[in-house]
């Protein structure tokens, strides 16, 4: 067998599968079994790339955010039951969670009060959300409150390594309100601005909601 | 074992997390997601070779599978099963890009079928001495086409009857193009290993 000849059914060989007479010619030359040699580390160097790269921690935020926009959460509580909850730790616990939700919706409430009177309700039913800026392109507006740290602090509490997660996604949710509110502000009649309004409110509920279920004991 | 997988993981197996995720449960969801985020997101990263590319078709394969799980009936290995959509996810993007999956005018390169020796050239072997960064930088150097079927085979795992099945293109078009792409990369390996040599 030539160098040519096994040039040509190189590209059919898998492995180190060879027949006698392709073992013999790679025995007598070098430069063909140099070659095999340097193409199967390049293969087994290729099986170690397989799993080496982490998305960012606010992926899950976003496909979550989703999940529940289609429906597809559908019982949150049974979520609670997975994470181990226990009646009697709850009765210590119920306190913290109440007392988030009331802060939360206290501020919600206060926000919607300062949407211009035109806002019409039923554009709350949105039909889709635009999915979360990253972090990187989040402007100053993203500063997050004192409530927002309380709650950023009781989920890092329970789950460290989420901290980071929410932080980003609430710093970025708050850039996404202040420049649709914004834009409610300069156009008060303008419907798209006020259904993107509503949208970034919701969206923000939701990253609560979740940092909630995430915080709770 | 990544944190995720050890701290869910031993909390929700798999089986049961897919149970459950059936009936909606946002836990459920997240063991699945934990467990098989970075081979998902590796195989976009390095299909896109753009980090936000990669994520959002990350979020779309999730969401496709979440979508579909109720039809998972466990004829095979979630994983597998998982890893076929994400991979199908990723090419309908190429094809909506434009991008050729395996282009014609690689198909049609000959020249790099049969190894040719050089006269005089040193042959320095890889072996034992590639490592991951080199490898990673070449395989973004290798025209889409190649860099496609290379690593649905030597990084993915899926044999020449998948690819072909999953790309559209025969079984002996798989079988060359991963041989070209092969010879590239060892091209392109020994060509920077080279340069690095003849740096001060």
């Amino acid at each position: 067998m030539t160098c040519e000849e096994f040039g040509r059914v190189l590209p059919e060989l898998e492995g180190d599968h060879h027949n006698i007479e392709q073992e013999e010619h790679l025995k007598t030359c070098s430069f063909c079994s140099g070659l095999v040699s340097d193409l199967n580390a390049i293969s087994a160097q290729a099986r170690l790339l397989a799993e080496d790269q982490e998305p960012s921690p606010r992926l899950w935020n976003s496909i979550a955010i989703a999940l529940r926009q289609e429906g597809l959460i559908r019982d949150p509580q049974a979520s609670a039951r997975l994470l181990g909850l226990r009646l009697g730790r709850w009765r210590l616990a119920w306190l913290k969670p109440v007392t988030i939700a009331l802060v939360v919706g206290a501020a919600l409430l206060l926000e919607l009060q300062r949407i211009p009177r035109e806002t019409p309700v039923a554009q709350q039913a949105a039909t889709s959300v635009p999915v979360i800026g990253t972090a990187d392109g989040v402007s100053q507006g993203s500063a997050i409150d004192a409530d927002q740290v309380q709650l950023l602090n009781l989920v890092g509490s329970r789950a460290p390594a989420m901290r980071a997660g929410y932080e980003s996604d609430l710093r970025a949710v708050n850039a996404y309100i202040r420049d649709a509110e914004t834009s409610v502000r300069n156009n008060p009649n303008d419907a798209i601005a006020q259904q993107y309004l509503m949208n970034a409110y919701e969206q923000r509920a939701m990253v609560y909601e979740m940092a909630m279920n995430r915080a709770l004991p | 074992m990544t944190d995720a997988r050890k701290s869910q993981g031993d909390r929700l197996s798999e089986a049961e997390a897919i149970e459950r995720a059936k009936q909606g449960h946002e836990e459920a969801f997240e063991v699945l997601y934990h467990l098989h985020k970075r081979r998902v997101y590796s195989l976009c990263l390095r299909m896109t070779a753009n980090t936000a590319a990669a994520e959002d078709l990350t979020q779309e394969a999730f969401l496709q599978l979440f979508r579909k799980i109720g039809t998972f009936r466990g004829e095979s290995a979630f994983s597998t099963w998982l890893h076929r959509m994400a991979v199908n996810v990723v090419l309908m993007q190429l094809r909506k890009k434009g991008l050729p999956l395996v282009s014609l005018e690689e198909t049609m390169e000959t020249e790099e079928e049969s190894p040719k020796k050089e006269p005089g050239a040193e042959d320095v072997r890889l072996a034992g001495s590639l490592n991951r960064l080199q490898l990673e930088q070449a395989i973004d150097d290798l025209p889409p086409g190649y860099r496609m079927v290379f690593l649905l085979h030597d990084v993915e795992g899926y044999e020449h009857n998948e690819i072909a099945e999953m790309v559209g293109c025969s079984i002996g078009n798989s079988k060359s193009q991963l041989h070209k792409a092969r010879m590239k990369l060892r091209e392109l390996l020994k060509t920077s290993r080279a340069e690095k040599a003849t740096q001060p």
